[in-house]
């Protein structure tokens, strides 16, 4: 045998060998992979798996989002019944704080205005200053005093509202308010800027006018004048809502 | 003796290549690649023996070159986002058919020869 034909027929041999080899273990690869295994795909297989996921996961995220939104809506709208609740109580107190039906209490002044003491003498004679108190002097102190800013006023307890009613019963003594008899001495206390109060009557003249009639007018200033809730019937029989 | 070696290979390649460890799927692309230019090469150097003009080292540097240039091709095309072992197993696969076409015609007028001679005798 010639030798260059051993050389040809061992590198043959080999040639073969090396073939089968990758074959063979080619043959295995494939045999033993499982394609579905993520550490056995290929790049583009895991490309296509990923952005699969990928819109998969920004699915669930959107979906996750909303369902937080509606969930963070019915936590707003649980709270803010929550709140709602306080809002109204807090509007009722202070509605029934501006209708007067709550006690108050604050700075202010107390103003006291008596008759003259012999008045009912004096009526007897024909000319005279002196004067009564009427419901309409009242209505006017009521008037001065709200225009200087009193935020709530009680003549003799009873508490001046939107309700309230002066009435002057026959031109005698009697004054009603409120449906409720009094008589002087009057109190009148208002809750306000004290200065501002007493300016608004003694600055227009008013208490001079007053004085004159011989009525005696005394301004007591406080810090915590009480003004007491009205106590009449706030109900509506004919008003419809 | 040629056929021997080829039978002693063949077996020994396959006892062998059984028993390596697995490799990576990632890598089975080169190994297909080789494998396919591997087959070529043989079934060119059949053809080239056939036709007499089988040159030794042309057979075993292509038999090398070619598996190894595909598996650089493949990697290339992994790298440049291109399937480039497609063209190579076109290519490949092409030229093993052409092979097998001129390896199927000689044993055909070969035989066909045997036969007219035994019909003349």
């Amino acid at each position: 045998m010639k030798k260059g034909k051993i050389t040809i027929t061992i590198t043959i041999g080999l040639a073969c060998f090396i073939l089968v080899l990758i074959i063979f273990m080619q043959f295995k690869v494939i045999y033993q992979t499982d394609i579905a295994s993520i550490d056995m795909m290929r790049a583009e297989e895991l490309k296509t798996e990923l952005s699969s996921w990928k819109s998969k996961y920004e699915e669930a995220e959107e979906k996750y989002n909303e369902i937080s939104k509606t969930l963070k809506k019915y936590k707003e709208e649980s709270s803010s019944g929550v709140k709602t609740k306080q809002n109204l109580q807090e509007e009722l107190a202070n509605l029934e704080l501006l209708l007067g039906l709550t006690d108050v209490e604050g700075i202010g002044i107390e103003i006291i205005l008596k008759d003259p003491e012999n008045i009912d003498e004096l009526e007897k004679e024909k000319e005279h200053t002196e004067q009564r108190i009427t419901a309409s002097e009242l209505i006017r102190i009521v008037n001065f005093l709200k225009d200087s800013g009193a935020e709530a006023i009680s003549i003799n307890n009873q508490r001046i509202v939107n309700k309230t009613d002066f009435a002057q019963i026959n031109d005698t003594t009697y004054i009603k308010i409120n449906s409720q008899m009094v008589s002087a001495p009057f109190t009148i206390k208002a809750i306000g800027d004290s200065d501002y109060l007493k300016a608004s009557l003694i600055g227009t003249g008013y208490v001079t006018k007053i004085k004159d009639w011989g009525q005696t007018i005394d301004f007591k200033e406080s810090k915590n004048i009480r003004i007491n809730k009205y106590n009449g019937n706030m109900d509506y029989k004919y008003i419809e809502n | 003796m040629i056929l021997i070696a080829i039978i002693i290979g063949c077996v020994l390649g396959a006892i062998v290549g059984i028993n390596l460890p697995i490799i990576s799927y990632t890598y089975s692309t080169y190994l297909a690649i080789a494998i396919i230019a591997a087959l070529d090469s043989v079934f060119g150097g059949i053809t080239g023996v056939l036709k007499g003009e089988f040159d030794f080292k042309v057979f075993i540097s292509g038999f090398f070159c070619n598996a190894i240039l595909s598996m650089l091709l493949t990697y290339l095309g992994t790298k440049l986002n291109v399937d480039i072992y497609l063209a190579a197993i076109v290519v490949f696969v092409g030229r093993m058919f052409l092979n097998l076409t001129i390896i199927r015609k000689y044993y055909i007028d070969k035989w066909s020869k045997k036969f007219e001679e035994m019909k003349k005798k």
